[in-house]
């Protein structure tokens, strides 16, 4: 566990020398991400000047989900995007040999290795948004709930990683990431969306099998409607579900792999 | 000419034989992008208009409403295409650009000519949907284009996609001073995607929104092709729509040409 500490900080020290070498990189990272949530922000407002309620809940409860899921996008972003990006590429150019003769988990070390620096800030900025959507919000929330609340949205951002993952592996078979990786981005957007909205098959799918809902919509219910502990459960076995499945599928994708280039 | 047509030609047919060259993905992207982004606001747009009880909002309801999503997740496709303009930063930053300065051809007539190939998955899935797109349930296939409306969409998706790669050109020509220009990529398809009406239709924003929207180039993107393919456009507003996204066009062309040879005259070809 230690040696794993020590290589991620190695890892952490890489990457914040290599991106300040990139400035203007770093800066229109920012502005990148504060326009996904600018573009975010508004489209609510938008569709709030036309409804009182979506999903059951008012804006300012829908701001706290939003800033939720900005939160875990960050999170994405900053730890995990950058690495699962060059995924198939190694797969597709026989380059994962080099992550497989590592004396550690080759998962770890594919999937942490470059820490986004430049996207740090947006963590920061997500952060900030979060703190304004909780603090500006009518009634007052429980300390213990908001707490629960942010521990639930590092979960969200562990599953969201899991899933693009999952998502990912298939390249392994198909030597093309690109229809399933669009795929998941596409299937992100459910995730940005109240789980109330859903009905049927769909929301039972979105708490299942594709859990998207359970990302951040379920963590900001659990904040806005009281603890439930079904669904807290539910929430933390899924994702426990879905990270043995997906340790599973590397398991198989790396037995299919033939380290040949495509 | 004919010999420069023949040649942009020919690099448009490769490159949509490349894109149609993984079977898989293009099955993928078509069918299943297609539902999931149409399913999200199939969804949201039941629940509001259940919650709020009316029959319309802004002027729609829910059939047309749903119309439109369809509408333009298709015309969005062609509009921005494969978005292969990294290709461009690409070249400046890895000195690719130096051999197609001695190739006797422009070197955006051949890219706007692979970026136009590379459409080729978008305008098969585009016929494929809208030709279905009569027999949905729920008043929602209820939709009978006149020719008329056909010629305005089409031609404003064309000009819709010239814009697009104008509008991303300038910020590729960044890449002669910055070294990663993808997120400004990625910045344009955010803002035009809510300000272009690809989000939500403009006629749900604010009128003082709506008013300066309709001098930004955004609203050209998706707003105008399927308003004027869904016959909700006359002639004059038409025509009036198009003039402007062509006045836009030939602004950034201006432009991207100032910045481009700006760059250029900075440009060593070492490449990293």
């Amino acid at each position: 566990m230690m040696r794993y500490l020590v290589l991620y900080l190695h890892f952490l020290r890489f990457s914040f020398s290599r991106a300040m070498e990139f400035r203007l990189d770093f800066f229109f990272r920012v502005v990148m991400d504060a326009a996904f949530y600018a573009v975010q922000i508004a489209f609510f407002g938008v569709i709030y000047r036309h409804t009182a309620l979506l999903g059951g809940w008012t804006y300012d409860e829908v701001l706290i989900f939003v800033c939720g899921f900005f939160l875990i996008d960050a999170l994405h972003m900053t730890v995990f995007a950058n690495n699962l990006w060059w995924l198939p590429i190694l797969v597709n150019k026989g380059d994962l040999d080099y992550y497989l003769v590592r004396p550690v988990h080759p998962l770890f070390f594919l999937s942490l290795r470059d820490f986004a620096a430049n996207s740090f800030l947006n963590l920061l900025l997500a952060g900030g948004l979060l703190a304004w959507a909780l603090l500006r919000h009518p009634l007052p929330l429980e300390a213990g709930g908001v707490l629960l609340y942010i521990l639930l949205l590092v979960n969200g951002a562990f599953l969201y990683y899991l899933m693009h993952l999952a998502f990912l592996i298939p390249v392994f078979w198909l030597h093309s990431a690109r229809g399933l990786g669009d795929a998941f981005y596409t299937l992100e957007k459910y995730a940005e969306k109240p789980h109330r909205i859903f009905h049927g098959w769909l929301r039972g799918l979105l708490v299942t099998a594709l859990p998207f809902s359970l990302i951040a919509s379920l963590p900001a219910s659990l904040l806005l409607e009281g603890l439930q502990w079904k669904v807290l459960l539910h929430v933390l076995g899924v994702t426990a579900l879905f990270f043995l499945a997906v340790l599973a599928l590397w398991r198989r994708a790396l037995g299919s792999y033939s380290s040949a280039s495509s | 000419m004919t010999r420069a047509l023949r040649l942009y030609s020919h690099v448009a047919s490769v490159e949509a034989r490349k894109a149609m060259s993984y079977r898989a993905d293009f099955w993928v992207n078509v069918i299943l992008s297609f539902f999931a982004q149409l399913g999200v606001m199939w969804y949201l747009w039941q629940a509001i208009f259940a919650t709020t009880g009316q029959a319309t909002i802004g002027g729609w309801d829910l059939p047309a409403m749903l119309r439109y999503y369809i509408l333009v997740i298709l015309a969005g496709k062609l509009v921005r295409g494969q978005e292969m303009m990294a290709g461009l930063s690409q070249d400046i930053y890895d000195g690719g650009l130096s051999r197609y300065l001695l190739y006797p051809a422009s070197y955006w007539a051949f890219k706007y000519a692979q970026h136009l190939g590379s459409l080729l998955p978008s305008l098969v899935q585009f016929l494929l949907f809208f030709l279905c797109l009569p027999l949905l349930p729920g008043g929602v296939g209820d939709f009978h284009p006149g020719a008329a409306a056909l010629l305005m969409g089409a031609l404003a998706m064309a000009l819709g996609n010239l814009l697009y790669w104008l509008l991303q050109l300038p910020l590729q020509a960044v890449a002669f001073w910055a070294d990663n220009v993808w997120s400004l990529g990625v910045l344009l398809r955010f803002i035009s995607g809510l300000l272009g009406g690809a989000m939500l239709p403009l006629d749900l924003f604010p009128d003082s929104a709506r008013r300066v929207l309709e001098w930004l180039p955004f609203a050209y993107l998706f707003d105008l092709p399927v308003r004027a393919l869904m016959g909700q456009l006359d002639p004059a507003a038409w025509l009036k729509g198009m003039a402007i996204c062509a006045g836009w066009c030939l602004a950034l062309y201006v432009v991207s040409g100032k910045l481009w040879r700006s760059g250029e005259r900075g440009y060593t070809g070492v490449g990293i």
